[in-house]
């Protein structure tokens, strides 16, 4: 495909002006941080199927917006997209393979003014995407400094899912690569057998584990039908930002499952890597969202 | 408190045969004495005691299953001016007060201007206390009553001693009945608002006196605490 020129990476801003920035409103310090930071890509993807890819990609971009980073996402499921169902304004469906598609999402990296991309990889296409990220350049411009990049593996409970570990390796060397385990399902990744466990898990250096919790299946199936993002759920709105009248026991339980992935991104520092100027955000309140730009 | 349209009173024990339902059924009465509307929800889904005294107003819910948590604490927010008694079951004790914090319903309650009142029943044993503490390090806000049934579980003469140590601000103290009276009490078919309108003739004139002397001063604490409640939350007199 076709790349521009990759600029060097912008310097970030002196002391006095992070001061000022620390000053400005959270809307206004997510733009001028967007305006300062190094683009960023977050892939979110498995080999295996069926393993919570886009319920990651959808608590990622939660996250996110909880913390005032404006995201924009691509669903990589072609040409149906589960993530464009919950998130349709942020998220567009791409297909990977394609060249035109490569293109709007690594040629906009630096111009466009969202600087994060969170892209969610459709199942069986993690090293296809990789492939593709390496055969454009991308990895090489990572390699270089140019880009934050950031890889979330979501694990299965099958030993095939496992292997994909030692396949993915190659890829990424440079990124900041995370093991995901999705708990969502009741999965258990060996944890009981560490001969099995050490084998695949000690095959490749890290950046870290993410453990995401079980939500309850009730909870997680109303979140389904209300096709919404999950802080929209929570704020008890439809898409529209009307009221909903979801029950306060499932919004409940969505809250502090959201908390506690909110918990596990802190713990490995997500923000940081993405966008260290951003304003932080406190734990989802009971009844709230903390992402007042998503209710419309 | 019990005439206060609209509060959630959560009447409990982490320990069997604490008279928790009996508390949750007398407060019903009140309330229904009171003409004041409520509703009640009976935790033990095995053997609902307190929902068999009012079999039309109480509903039963397991709060282990998530229908029954719905079932429960959706209706507990609802804001129709309706009075609700939760009778905790001991051995859901925990389970409950799981639930409680794990969707935030306390939170929740108070963004809705429902404030849920503990009924804790004390005991003797450390256990008790401990739970008690427990709930009180958790919602600090939350208003605690501890109440002494002296028929269920007698603290002998070292109560006040005991009841100190409970970190509530209120007592309610339901006393002993005598054991040729307490029998009738187990009747379902028996209404103690009724009864106190309209004391049944079938009944022998002993035993509805001593009934009387015993319902009566428990619905007098009610209503103090009732009166309390509101000069507390009053504008004007504090």
């Amino acid at each position: 495909m076709t790349r521009k020129p990759l600029r060097d990476p912008r310097n970030l801003s002196s002391n006095k002006a992070e001061e000022a920035r620390e000053q400005l409103a959270p809307q206004h310090a997510a733009q001028e941080t967007g305006r300062n930071m190094k683009p960023s890509v977050i892939v979110i993807g498995a080999d295996k199927g069926g393993v919570g890819k886009t319920t990651i990609a959808r608590a990622v971009l939660d996250y996110l917006a909880n913390n005032n980073v404006i995201t924009r996402a691509f669903d990589t499921e072609h040409p149906r997209g589960t993530l464009h169902r919950f998130h349709p304004e942020e998220t567009e469906i791409v297909d990977l393979t394609s060249t035109a598609d490569q293109m709007k999402i690594i040629d906009t990296l630096e111009t466009a003014q969202i600087k994060v991309s969170v892209i969610d990889v459709r199942a069986g296409g993690l090293s296809i995407a990789l492939q593709a990220l390496h055969d454009m350049g991308f990895l090489e411009a990572v390699k270089e400094g140019e880009f934050n990049f950031v890889v979330f593996h979501v694990l299965g409970s099958s030993i095939s899912s496992l292997e994909e570990i030692e396949e993915i390796a190659p890829y990424v060397e440079d990124a900041q690569y995370f093991l995901v385990k999705n708990h969502v399902n009741d999965t258990t990744f060996f944890e009981w057998d560490p001969v099995t466990h050490r084998k695949y898990f000690e095959k490749v250096q890290t950046a870290g584990e993410l453990t995401i919790p079980k939500l309850n299946e009730i909870a997680y199936e109303q979140v389904e039908i209300a096709g919404t993002p999950f802080s929209t759920f929570v704020a008890d709105k439809t898409a529209e930002g009307d009221h909903a009248g979801h029950s306060f026991v499932l919004r409940g339980y969505v809250r502090t499952w959201q908390n506690k992935i909110a918990e596990e991104f802190d713990r490995v520092g997500l923000l940081g890597l993405v966008a260290p100027l951003a304003p932080r955000a406190p734990a989802v309140a009971p009844g709230r969202s903390g992402k007042a730009g998503r209710e419309r | 408190m019990a005439g206060r349209s609209g509060d959630v009173f959560i009447v409990c024990s982490c320990s069997a045969r604490a008279g928790v339902s009996t508390t949750a059924r007398l407060l019903t009465d009140y309330r229904l004495f009171s003409r004041s509307p409520v509703v009640g929800f009976d935790t033990d889904p095995h053997e609902p005691r307190y929902g068999a005294f009012f079999p039309d107003l109480v509903t039963t819910v397991d709060v282990g299953d998530i229908k029954g948590q719905i079932a429960l604490f959706d209706s507990l927010l609802a804001r129709d001016g309706t009075t609700k008694i939760v009778d905790v079951w001991h051995r859901g004790f925990q389970r409950f007060f799981a639930t409680v914090q794990e969707i935030g319903f306390v939170e929740e309650g108070r963004r809705n201007g429902i404030e849920p009142i503990l009924l804790f029943h004390a005991d003797a044993s450390e256990a008790a206390l401990a739970s008690a503490q427990s709930l009180n390090a958790t919602w600090p806000e939350l208003p605690m009553v501890v109440v002494h049934n002296e028929g269920a579980r007698p603290l002998g003469p070292k109560a006040s001693d005991i009841l100190r140590r409970y970190p509530a601000k209120h007592k309610f103290v339901v006393s002993a009945l005598p054991g040729a009276v307490v029998n009738i009490l187990d009747d379902p078919s028996l209404s103690l608002w009724r009864f106190l309108q309209a004391p049944p003739t079938n009944i022998s004139i002993v035993v509805r006196a001593a009934l009387k002397s015993w319902i009566v001063p428990i619905f007098t604490q009610f209503k103090s605490f009732e009166l309390r409640r509101d000069l507390e939350s009053s504008d004007y007199l504090r």
